[in-house]
């Protein structure tokens, strides 16, 4: 926790208002303006609410609730303050309200004799209910003479039982249906004993209970109501209250310790209780039962197995590989081979040099990690379908963000303006997912070349054809300016190799490349010249623009930009907060050691940062898996960039095919899934 | 960009400016031309930094600049290329002016994002109180099991939540066919109630892990004083914890009102068709979904819609960064 705060407070510079419970707040101005503020904005909001309905209502849900919400919790809390010291008034309060839940479920569904629509309906049954539980609990409290409990117990539960079955209506009264209430009781006998079992609490009781409430299930659940007597309303009635009444006789008042267990136990339920049925209901359960939608029809009439899954495995639109071959003539891939050739070269050298072909921060990392990448790109350019897509994604985002925030991190790292910038990178984080999209399509905008453009990159991308293609100083300038970068790239590559510094040689070396490649296409040395225009056949020079959006399979990858905008801010800020948590002491006893800053940054700091980097992944491994706002509302799926999670939408949504939405959505599920067995195991570990 | 990226962080700590430092053996031998050039290489760094801001500050400048000229102008030239008399607001005055437009829709976004934001908290405190200080059997599991829902995709729950939503739950009792209403049909599809009821279960997990780290993180000899006293847990929660735990609380507050804001998944889900609860995000997807025709309006609903979470964000970063590193960063 401590190492959370430092992470936050060294962020922005000023100390976190670490919880001091003595008072005096850090920061009392600041405080004075956030309260400021915070009237204003209530102030405005009650104000709001009264001008517009919609917001009345909101803000009218939210006091309901969160006043209901805590006056319950509250409640639950102060009833079991009595545990401890006043068991008498905790028994009759608890088996009270009990009790008024038995009296409003029978009294307010209108089964009982007496009820009606008036409002004493809501009062009398309650109070009976509460009356009666109370009277048994307040008199089991009172005694500890074992005879006279049971007594107690079994009177005032038969007492119940006979009342109860004297007052149901009869267009209530149950038939006796003999088999279900058998087989019922049967059921609940074994489960009550198997739970009493797994309690380690004795047999008798778990089976008693359990009786109860499947013979309560059978005769109540299974019978027509309505179709039966008195006798049969007696029967339905008597026995479970007499399993009951003899189960609450066997009990005997709880001590001081089993009543401080009773109090800690409930403590928790009380706590943790609500968030967790929250989670259950909300998240758990629907989770299952997607599982069974899956294995249903569209309508979830008929089983049909794994069907779904496979429709969706053996689909072309899912995974197409029939233009696998192309992967070897893409230029990403032969890039990346080249790449790939030179990393083995560097990693034959270094062997030599260091004796390691390979460690964090040597000369092969960058071709190699920026080599496979590459190659992945052509896979993934040439095999197509959903499921290709997403990888592609998940490959691309995840890494480009890790690497780019990592970079930004570093870069803004204790230079001048490191607030500013961090915050102008960080921004997109605010943005929708929508607006994000909103905003990139008009930088890819693509218009009729007779036109301006009005897209920025397109604007751009001719302009550098037109620089490329012409004959004008501005022409000269611009391949003198490639030509002299060439050189200078040249001339440090020079240097080290002279040197004989290998591992320096690398970055120029590759900086050579790429420049030298840059300078040939734009000389037009190779292919006429390099941006937006093309030849007409006539041989003249015309522009041409580039459909970020259209143009398959590249498309996705300019979606994915739209995602690395906003997800760099992320990782950065973690990535950022993590650098300066790596001690400086470490890091001065490295530069003491003589270690150079490259050997510092990959040898201390980065192996430091390891978790946190896993972290950074795993995060965007499980967002860029379920990405769906930006395929939607750029392409919709068209043009070869469906994705899983619009896939679903659409099956499950759009065409009503429940069965196959559902089973996208597990393989979505089941993608994640490793990531949530790392994740438990670290917390196992922490924990 | 692709190639620059893994290369950044090597190539930057070699060429740190650091004042007052002599850096590599060249400087020794006395100012020459490769030092000067040096000196040049040495200021990349910075430059490349303030390049990659440029580079990611441009796209929502354009998008501002775009939302003040007329559609005619947004169609006739890029924004860089803007001229004072281009200048408008009909862009904004069309969008509030219309039929249920953006007005209504933020309306409905507000009616989304205040309760999924509000309510939660309580719930959350709740239970991170519970699994940090209260002793109970399998504790652990039960919390592991929570934060381990962190990752699960939202898209698992939300076809059977849309048919409780449409039609309530029911529960066929096996063996002697009876239906029993577990949860009656509250009429909820389509309505804002379903969307924000919806963002609260999902955001329960985060809620709880990151107000658990916080919490768990308190002083231990507080609560072993306050028990000695004779506190119960819930004088504890009420009179120590829930004030100590404002920062964390408000972490989270700030990170599920920008979540539920900007949501498009959950809200396109519950609302869909039904334009009267229609929030910002669906409005505009759906504007942006009819191609052409009123593209021009894009940008000034997107500059709106955009307008308040920038506003958050601006003004409590510092807590918004502290909820998403509390979310990240562990031990």
């Amino acid at each position: 926790m401590e190492t959370l705060e430092q992470l936050a407070g060294a962020d922005d510079g000023t100390d976190a208002p670490v919880a001091d419970p003595m008072g005096r707040p850090p920061g009392t101005t600041r405080r004075r303006i956030q309260l400021v503020l915070a009237v204003l904005l209530a102030a405005g909001l009650a104000y709001w609410s009264f001008v517009e309905p919609k917001i009345f209502t909101t803000v009218l849900t939210v006091l309901v609730a969160v006043g209901l919400t805590a006056a319950m919790w509250i409640a639950a809390n102060l009833l079991f303050d009595q545990v401890r010291n006043r068991w008498v008034r905790f028994s009759v309060l608890a088996f009270g309200g009990l009790g008024a839940l038995y009296g409003i479920v029978l009294h307010g569904n209108r089964t009982t004799v007496g009820s009606g629509e008036g409002f004493l309906t809501w009062v009398i049954g309650p109070l009976a209910g509460a009356l009666a539980f109370g009277a048994i609990a307040g008199g089991l409290a009172l005694t500890d003479d074992p005879a006279r409990r049971r007594a107690i117990a079994l009177g005032g539960s038969v007492a119940i039982g006979v009342a109860t079955a004297l007052l149901i209506r009869s267009e209530y009264q149950p038939e006796f249906d003999v088999t279900a209430t058998i087989v019922y009781t049967l059921v609940g006998i074994v489960l009550g004993t198997a739970l009493s079992l797994l309690r380690k609490r004795p047999l008798v009781g778990g089976a008693l209970t359990g009786g109860a409430i499947g013979w309560i299930v059978g005769a109540w659940g299974g019978a027509e109501l309505g179709g039966g007597s008195f006798v049969t309303t007696l029967i339905a009635c008597l026995v479970p209250a007499v399993l009951i009444g003899v189960r609450l006789g066997m009990s005997s008042n709880p001590g001081y310790a089993a009543r401080v267990q009773i109090d800690d136990n409930s403590r928790a339920v009380i706590f943790v209780g609500p968030a967790v049925l929250f989670i259950a209901v909300m998240l758990v359960i629907p989770a299952i039962r997607t599982f069974y939608l899956s294995l249903y029809d569209q309508d979830s009439v008929e089983f049909v197995g794994i069907d779904n899954y496979e429709s969706v495995f053996t689909n072309k639109t899912s995974f197409d590989g029939t233009n696998w071959t192309n992967m070897f003539t893409s230029i990403p891939f032969v890039i990346g081979v080249i790449l790939l050739a030179i990393a083995a070269v560097v990693a034959v050298a270094m062997k030599k040099q260091t004796g390691r072909a390979l460690e964090l921060g040597n000369a092969t990392g960058a071709p190699l990690v920026v080599g496979i990448l590459l190659v992945c790109f052509g896979a993934f350019t040439a095999l197509r379908g959903t499921l290709i897509n997403n990888l592609w994604w998940v490959v691309t985002v995840t890494f480009l963000s890790t690497a780019l925030g990592l970079a930004v991190a570093v870069l803004a790292d204790n230079r001048g303006g490191e607030r500013a910038a961090k915050s102008l990178i960080f921004m997109p984080m605010a943005i929708s997912l929508v607006g994000a999209s909103i905003i990139w399509r008009f930088v890819y905008a693509a218009r009729d070349t007779n036109s301006d453009q009005t897209g920025i990159l397109n604007s751009i991308w001719i302009s550098i054809g037109q620089l490329s293609t012409g004959s004008g100083l501005p022409s000269l300038l611009a391949t003198a300016v490639i030509f002299l970068a060439l050189v200078l790239a040249m001339a440090f590559l020079a240097k080290a190799l002279v040197a004989r510094r290998w591992s320096a040689a690398v970055m120029p070396g590759v900086m050579t490349i790429l420049i030298g490649w840059l300078f040939i296409r734009f000389a037009g040395i190779i292919g006429g010249g390099m941006g937006g225009f093309k030849i007409t056949e006539s041989g003249e020079i015309v522009p041409s623009t580039v459909l970020f959006v259209q143009e398959s399979p590249y498309n996705n990858f300019w979606l994915m930009i739209i995602l690395i905008w906003i997800q760099v801010g992320f990782s950065m800020v973690i990535l950022s907060a993590a650098i300066k948590a790596v001690p400086t002491e470490l890091i001065e006893a490295a530069k003491i050691d003589g270690a150079t800053d490259s050997q510092v940054f990959w040898r201390v700091t980065l192996p430091q940062i390891g978790t946190t980097i896993g972290v950074v992944v795993t995060t965007l491994v499980v967002l860029v898996m379920k990405v769906f706002d930006i395929v939607k509302v750029v392409t919709n799926g068209n043009f070869g960039t469906q994705v899983l999670a619009n896939n679903m939408y659409d099956e499950a949504f759009k065409f009503a095919n429940r069965g196959l939405g559902a089973a996208l959505a597990m393989i979505i599920f089941f993608s994640v899934l490793p990531v949530m067995y790392y994740n438990i195991r670290k917390m196992r570990r922490e924990a | 960009m692709a190639v620059t990226a893994p290369v950044l962080p090597d190539s930057e700590p070699t060429r740190r400016p650091t004042p007052g430092e002599v850096m590599g053996s060249g400087t020794r031998r006395g100012p020459s031309a490769v030092d000067r050039v040096y000196g040049f290489v040495r200021a990349i760094p910075t430059g490349v930094l303030w390049l990659i801001v440029i580079v990611w500050s441009i796209p929502t400048l354009g998008l501002f600049v775009n939302s003040f000229r007329s559609r005619d102008a947004q169609r006739g030239s890029g924004w860089w290329l803007i001229r004072p008399d281009d200048l408008t607001i009909e862009n904004y005055d069309t969008i509030f002016g219309a039929r249920n437009g953006l007005g209504n829709s933020l309306l409905n976004s507000a009616a989304i994002a205040l309760p999924a934001t509000i309510i939660p908290i309580g719930f959350a405190a709740f239970a991170a109180y519970g699994f940090a200080w209260i002793d109970f059997r399998g504790r652990k599991p039960l919390f592991i099991g929570t934060v381990a829902l962190l990752a699960i995709p939202l898209q698992v729950a939300l076809i059977p939540l849309l048919q409780l939503y449409v039609s309530g739950a029911k529960f066929t009792i096996p063996g002697i066919d009876k239906t029993i209403t577990i949860i009656p049909d509250l009429d909820l599809a389509g309505t804002t109630t379903a969307t924000w009821l919806t963002h609260i279960g999902f955001a329960m997990p985060f809620a709880i892990f990151l107000l658990h780290n916080y919490i768990s993180g308190l002083p231990k000899d507080l609560f072993e004083a306050a028990r000695i006293d004779g506190a119960t847990h819930f004088t504890i929660f009420w009179r120590l914890v829930l004030p100590l735990s404002v920062p964390a609380l408000a972490s989270f507050a700030i990170f599920q009102f920008l979540w539920t804001w900007n949501d498009y998944l959950v809200a396109n889900t519950m609302i869909g068709a039904n334009v009267r609860a229609q929030p910002t995000t669906v409005l505009i997807a759906n504007l942006a979904g009819d191609f052409g025709k009123n593209e021009h309006l894009l940008p000034a609903a997107a500059f709106v819609q955009a307008f308040i979470p920038l506003m958050v964000f601006f003004a409590l970063q510092r807590y918004f960064v502290r909820g998403i590193l509390a979310g990240s960063v562990k031990g």
